[in-house]
């Protein structure tokens, strides 16, 4: 860290979804830097193991079960917070559906899909900035990540509860960004490209990302020719937490080893002289 | 049929470009709405070709065979496109010289020449239509470039930096003349052949990124250059258009 000190002693963060994946790897990094951290994830098995793993750091972990759809859950992880924690200085807006139910035809989908699917990747992440909000501008200091993805900037076929809800998660954050932008709390966007996290969830199945999927099997549809690794994210996650990047708000950070940079399929490299005038 | 919002009866227009495909097909698109069309290139014969194209569908042609590096030429071909038509109400500046190869082995020269046929000729014939538009306090600018201004591909660096320049340069144009009555605006083209390249290649590596499956005919851009042209984008302007069969909302 060049700008600031890159350090979070003493800061308290909650990161939902925090149990596993990117989630899991923006833990890792905050902890490893000092914070103390709060991972939500429905399911508590989720995430017990991922708190007690941070807390052999030597911060205070805590594990809450949350399902960020549920704005009252939403609000009483953050009450919970408070009172154990005393305080929150980050929020990383991270737990959601990795693209959600499987594409269909619009014509298909039910309103509840609809809802779900929005709920899931959308709403969760705006009651969990309202239930922080007030608190960090209050106390005129704070950070927020969003979670999007490169289906928030660029179509997916029959993908669109998972597409609208991360391009909301964009404007969501420049909205935030501009109306806190004198009260000293900054909000930015993550984009992660295709992280293979399936060594962090060793109690899942392995999915190996890309399989038939985008990325290629082995990540050659990438440009620099590999999946992502968590920690490629969590770095992302600590310059955004951190006051490194104390002027940088309303901002899209784009972790994704060159993927969205192109505009042809990867390794297309034409050759093509100059013609005569 | 054109829409009465979409005609162009009673503009002129000076469409100037390179050797590539772009000039003939723009040429063309305007005189199908009613423009009047002076065509200005290095390559006689296409400016020809052009020409001939806009007669056939009874419209006045004049032809410029120029070479568009300095100045004084550029201010000529004005002038001369002035003096037979009357007036410039649309320009298109269609320059699209192409160069792919690896990063270092691009020459001093080549970079150059790609920079001065693609950025420096839009310059120029900006500056040189720009005074007798600002005259008119009305004229309409369409830079046709690649929609590689913003995105890359391997061995496209000289080509992305010179759309990129082009891109740039459309918006900044477009604000410091906002309230002069022109309209300056740039379209990003994307993948485009004169052949019919369809589904059936599927060996074609690029043709099945491509979301629609097929390459755009350079024809295809017509109704963009004509909307742009037309009186109905008055409140259009600095913008970057995409005519490139969804590439952009490609993932």
């Amino acid at each position: 860290m060049t700008s600031g000190k890159g350090r979070l002693a003493g800061k308290v963060a909650i990161i939902t979804g925090g149990g596993t994946g990117l989630g899991k790897a923006m833990s890792q990094a905050l902890a490893e830097e000092g914070a103390n951290i709060v991972v939500t994830s429905r399911r508590l098995e989720a995430i017990e193991p991922t708190a007690r793993q941070l807390s052999e750091l030597g911060i205070k972990a805590l594990a809450i079960s949350t399902d960020v759809t549920n704005s009252q859950q939403v609000n009483q992880m953050v009450d919970r917070t408070l009172s154990e924690m005393g305080r929150i200085d980050i929020l990383i807006n991270n737990a959601g559906l990795v693209r959600g139910q499987r594409p269909k035809p619009i014509w298909e989908i039910a309103d509840e899909e609809w809802r779900l699917g929005i709920d899931t990747n959308l709403s969760g992440a705006f009651y969990c900035c309202r239930a922080v909000g007030k608190h960090l501008v209050d106390q005129k200091s704070g950070k927020v990540i969003n979670v999007a993805s490169g289906f928030g900037l660029r179509g997916g076929r029959n993908d669109y509860m998972y597409c609208c809800a991360k391009g909301g998660t964009v404007q969501l954050t420049r909205t935030l960004a501009i109306s806190w932008a004198q009260d000293n709390v900054q909000v930015n966007t993550i984009v992660p490209g295709f992280v293979d996290t399936s060594e962090w969830q060793p109690e899942a199945p392995p999915v190996r990302m890309g399989q038939g999927g985008m990325g290629g099997p082995k990540g050659e549809f990438i440009p620099v020719g590999r999946f992502g690794v968590p920690p490629d994210i969590g770095s992302l996650g600590l310059f955004l937490a951190s006051d490194a990047s104390d002027y940088v708000t309303g901002g899209l950070f784009i972790a994704d080893g060159g993927g969205m940079a192109g505009c042809g399929p990867t390794g297309y490299a034409p050759i093509i002289a100059m013609e005569g005038e | 049929m054109v829409s009465e919002r979409f005609k162009l009866e009673g503009k002129k227009a000076l469409v100037a470009g390179d050797g590539r495909f772009w000039v003939r097909y723009a040429a063309a698109a305007l005189a199908e709405s009613g423009a009047d069309v002076a065509i200005a290139a290095g390559n006689s014969k296409k400016v020809e070709e052009a020409a001939g194209e806009v007669r056939r569908l009874g419209r006045k042609a004049v032809a410029i065979p120029i070479t568009m590096n300095r100045s004084g030429q550029v201010q000529k071909m004005v002038e001369q496109a002035i003096a037979e038509l009357g007036k410039i109400d649309i320009l298109v500046n269609a320059f699209d010289l192409v160069l792919a190869k690896p990063f270092l082995e691009i020459t001093e020269n080549e970079w150059q020449r790609v920079m001065e046929t693609d950025v420096t000729s839009v310059f120029l014939c900006c500056q040189a239509v720009g005074r007798h538009m600002l005259e008119q306090k009305k004229g309409r600018i369409i830079n046709i470039t690649s929609c590689l201004a913003e995105r890359g591909v391997a061995n496209g660096s000289v080509y992305c930096a010179a759309s990129g320049s082009v891109a740039q340069l459309s918006r900044a144009l477009a604000l410091e003349w906002a309230r002069d009555g022109i309209t300056v605006n740039a379209i990003g083209a994307g993948w485009f052949s004169e052949q019919e390249k369809t589904g059936a290649a599927q060996e074609d590596y690029l043709l099945r990124f491509l979301p629609l499956k097929r390459y755009g005919h350079p024809g295809e851009i017509g109704s963009m250059l004509v909307y742009l042209a037309s009186d109905a984008t008055d409140w259009v302007t600095g913008q970057f258009m995409y005519v490139d069969g969804a590439v952009m909302a490609h993932p």
